[in-house]
């Protein structure tokens, strides 16, 4: 990204280029901070779910530090960054789903009824902050949408 | 903006309009979900510092849904000052947490264990205040790398 950004010839390729990068630096931020973050809240456990966002990290900071400082054009390169981005996605939305599934049975077990739930849905493993993962994955796949 | 996607003349004049409304409709989402979910939390107190993500937001969420229907200057300049408006209070929000987390512990912020059990408090989120300054960040590009109507390039 930041290659493409010293060579943008024109005003709009410029803007486009600036757009990717400061998009790119705060998915870096977030790859770097997020496991970070989750080690301070005690999110490393003995359990293999628990180590998932930790993993995820692995590629996730290594291949968004290399597209964005490096290379962005080499086929298997971009291929290990998208889908690095959709595990990223998938990571997210099924974090948030157990999360709440966890947290129901921590209680009464699984209950679809909407006073429950959603109860629940703010219980001890908190919902949506998982989905952090998931605006992560989008935003590191509209950052390398059609650049070449 | 939905009008400078439909007047795109070149490809790279599409693509940069494209990802300028994606990223908007995520300012906009963010604006709108982080309003929602503060009021879940009992964000909304009668002190004034407890009130002010909501007011960020009735102001920004707004302004980033008139952006996608008109770039005029008269909604680009206040939309993007309110965007570095947000990043300043994204960061104000994680300092004031940190230091309410310090007095409500009854530690000092400038020793290393003071700082680090003010930090990890659960009751205050120190970082979770940066998500405002995400929001702000992701929208003040969109309203910079916004080119003028009269602008004829390429």
């Amino acid at each position: 990204m930041i290659p493409a950004l010293r060579s943008a010839q024109t005003p709009t390729t410029r803007r486009i280029e600036w757009l990717r990068v400061v998009m790119m630096f705060l998915l870096l931020m977030s790859f770097a901070m997020y496991p970070v973050e989750l080690f301070i809240i005690g999110h490393w456990l003995d359990t293999f779910q628990s180590l998932i966002p930790f993993i995820l990290t692995v590629p996730g900071l290594l291949f968004t530090a290399w597209v964005f400082f490096f290379d962005r054009s080499t086929p298997w390169l971009r291929t290990a960054f998208i889908l690095t981005m959709w595990a990223s996605i998938f990571v997210g939305l099924l974090g948030g789903y157990y999360h709440w599934i966890w947290n129901m049975l921590d209680v009464g077990g699984v209950q679809w009824n909407w006073g429950y739930a959603m109860e629940e849905f703010h219980g001890y493993r908190p919902v949506l902050a998982a989905m952090a993962y998931t605006y992560m994955g989008i935003t590191g796949l509209a950052s390398i949408y059609r650049a070449e | 903006m939905i009008n400078r996607l439909m007047e795109a003349k070149t490809e790279n004049q599409r693509l940069l309009v494209f990802l300028q409304l994606f990223f908007l409709f995520w300012t906009a989402f963010g604006f709108f979900y982080f309003a929602v979910e503060h009021w879940v939390i009992d964000h909304f107190l009668d002190s004034f510092g407890s009130q002010i993500p909501f007011y960020v937001a009735l102001v920004g969420f707004p302004l980033s849904l008139a952006l996608f229907f008109t770039t005029r200057k008269a909604v680009r300049l206040p939309y993007t000052v309110w965007m570095a408006v947000t990043i300043g209070v994204g960061l104000l929000g994680a300092l004031y947490h940190l230091l309410y987390n310090a007095g409500d512990a009854g530690v000092s912020v400038f020793s290393i264990s003071g700082f680090f059990e003010a930090f990890t408090d659960p009751f205050r989120p120190v970082l979770a205040a940066l998500a405002h300054v995400n929001i702000g960040a992701v929208g003040i590009m969109v309203g910079l790398t916004i080119q003028d109507e009269s602008a004829d390039e390429e």
